[in-house]
């Protein structure tokens, strides 16, 4: 079965082409992903990430099951505050990253698309396992996730809640009315830029919301964003795209999400990622841009003077950079910014360099926007 | 829609068309070919003096998002190609049927080209 987001309809009066993902039939472009790209990093774009998953997660032992199942210390993480993190299985390899958000009686987690079934009975599965008083309820289909993000987010947002958004801080998360609708607003998102995202519940509210933030971001060209124009702004700056990046079993090391660990609590897999830690002999995800012409893949292979040294696990043209970017596994001793390796495009080597993430640093567009 | 199908052209069901010049044909995408596809960001050409088999690979052109072969309407020899679309791929979405051209070939068998469909049936069929 697909689902639709309950903004199917409006989607497609607005022009929108779509794709399944993930179980979900969602707009993949409106315009162009180019035009869409380059209005999200230039000014504001809205973007319907239902197919996002919404987990409660209620009870007294709450944040022990959050510390237990992700890298990050829930103890840290005070009401009003999310947390971008990971869930690992006991050898290590990451079930999911995902946000949770502290929202002072409980937790909201975010986990990916079609992933809801197996997050919350893992949690599920860990609470009981641990004897610990607290639920994971998998809440996905009750919720209408929008996701408002660019440097004009704010300003737009802003005419809609009588709370200052000034007051969210990255990464803050809580309790507000945008446009009339009881909403959870986090100042999160997948793009890189000033955003923020809204978790709309009951869904049938969604639809005001959404076209009353058209409207209020009409004097700075707002644009409704497909999922196309998500991927290549979230490849630019070399965020993880869980289907791509962690399939097959991948640790937190070689994803290198090593900053997302904290060493100092016990959590699922943590024996395993000391243990490959010491070893040091992994593959890392690497950053590659193109020197030649030509687009990589996901599915790609890296090379070395003819001999494979890696895999490319997502792979596009920069609308920015207007080159070929790549993210992708490689051999831990060759990984050294500046290193050229070759990309084989349709059995051609294309050559790459190895670069520092993101691909397009935070001031980039306001150094070349005359020639955007 | 941008779906222009031009009079005088011949097309495939795959969405190439070809201007016949005795025996030599100019190929390309066609106008709904170019929006299914939006953005063109890459060709890969073929190399001149290519021998092209009726329905395999000519050449290749992505968008942002995806990878699409065209291929070949004909049996035939590559004689000439596109070189300016390297460097503006964006003139097959601006020009289909003009300075977006991809690829001339030196048709092997004048009488396959009846077989193509002209511009009411391609019309038709999309």
């Amino acid at each position: 079965m697909v689902n639709r987001s309950p903004l199917y309809e409006l989607q497609k009066k607005l022009g929108a082409r779509f794709t399944e993902f993930a179980g979900f039939e969602m707009p993949i472009q409106y315009t162009s992903i180019r035009d869409e790209h380059l209005t999200v990093r230039k000014s504001v774009g809205i973007f319907d990430v239902t197919h996002m998953s919404n987990l409660w997660i209620t009870g007294k032992d709450s944040m022990k099951l959050l510390g237990l199942t992700t890298v990050a210390d829930a103890t840290k993480v005070g009401e009003k505050q999310s947390q971008y993190t990971v869930i690992l299985r006991e050898n290590g390899t990451i079930i999911d990253d995902t946000i949770f958000m502290n929202l002072g009686d409980k937790y909201m987690m975010i986990p990916n698309a079609g992933m809801n079934v197996i997050v919350t009975k893992w949690l599920n599965d860990q609470a009981k396992k641990h004897k610990l008083d607290t639920k994971a309820e998998d809440v996905s289909m009750d919720f209408v996730i929008l996701a408002i993000q660019g440097p004009k987010s704010k300003d737009t947002l802003q005419k809609l809640t009588s709370v200052d958004l000034n007051s969210v801080k990255f990464f803050g998360c809580q309790y507000i009315d945008i446009a009339g609708a009881p909403c959870i607003i986090s100042h999160t998102g997948y793009t890189g830029e000033l955003g923020f995202e809204l978790q709309i519940t009951p869904p049938k509210k969604a639809e005001t919301v959404f076209n009353k933030i058209l409207d209020a971001g009409k004097e700075f060209g707002i644009k409704p964003i497909g999922l196309g124009a998500r991927d290549t702004l979230r490849l630019e700056k070399c965020f993880m795209l869980a289907g791509n990046e962690f399939h097959g079993g991948r640790t937190p090391l070689e994803a290198t999400l090593g900053w997302t660990i904290n060493w100092d609590h016990d959590f699922i897999g943590k024996g395993a990622l000391l243990k490959q830690k010491e070893q040091e002999n992994y593959d890392r995800m690497t950053c590659l841009l193109c020197v030649d012409k030509g687009i990589p893949r996901h599915g790609c292979v890296i090379q070395k003077d003819g001999g494979n040294v890696g895999i490319v696990t997502s792979g596009t043209l920069s609308p920015c950079l207007n080159m070929g970017i790549a993210m992708g596994y490689v051999r831990h001793d060759i990984r050294a910014e500046g290193n050229v390796l070759d990309i084989v495009v349709r059995d051609k080597p294309l050559k790459t360099k190895v670069v520092k993430p993101p691909f397009v640093p935070k001031d980039w567009v306001q150094k070349n926007l005359e020639n955007l | 829609m941008a779906d222009e199908v031009r009079d005088g052209l011949k097309y495939t069901e795959t969405h190439e068309w070809l201007k016949i010049k005795g025996n030599r044909a100019i190929v390309g995408i066609t106008d709904h070919a170019q929006a299914e596809l939006t953005d063109i960001v890459f060709v890969e050409l073929p190399t001149v003096g290519k021998i092209v088999n009726k329905g395999e690979e000519l050449c290749v052109v992505e968008s942002v998002k995806s990878v699409s072969e065209v291929y070949s309407p004909v049996n035939g020899k590559v004689v000439n190609v596109n070189k300016k679309l390297e460097d503006s791929p964006e003139s097959i979405n601006k020009s289909p049927y003009d300075d977006g051209w991809l690829v001339e070939l030196e048709i092997k068998d004048r009488s396959e080209v009846d077989k193509l469909l002209d511009a009411v049936a391609y019309k038709k069929s999309i």
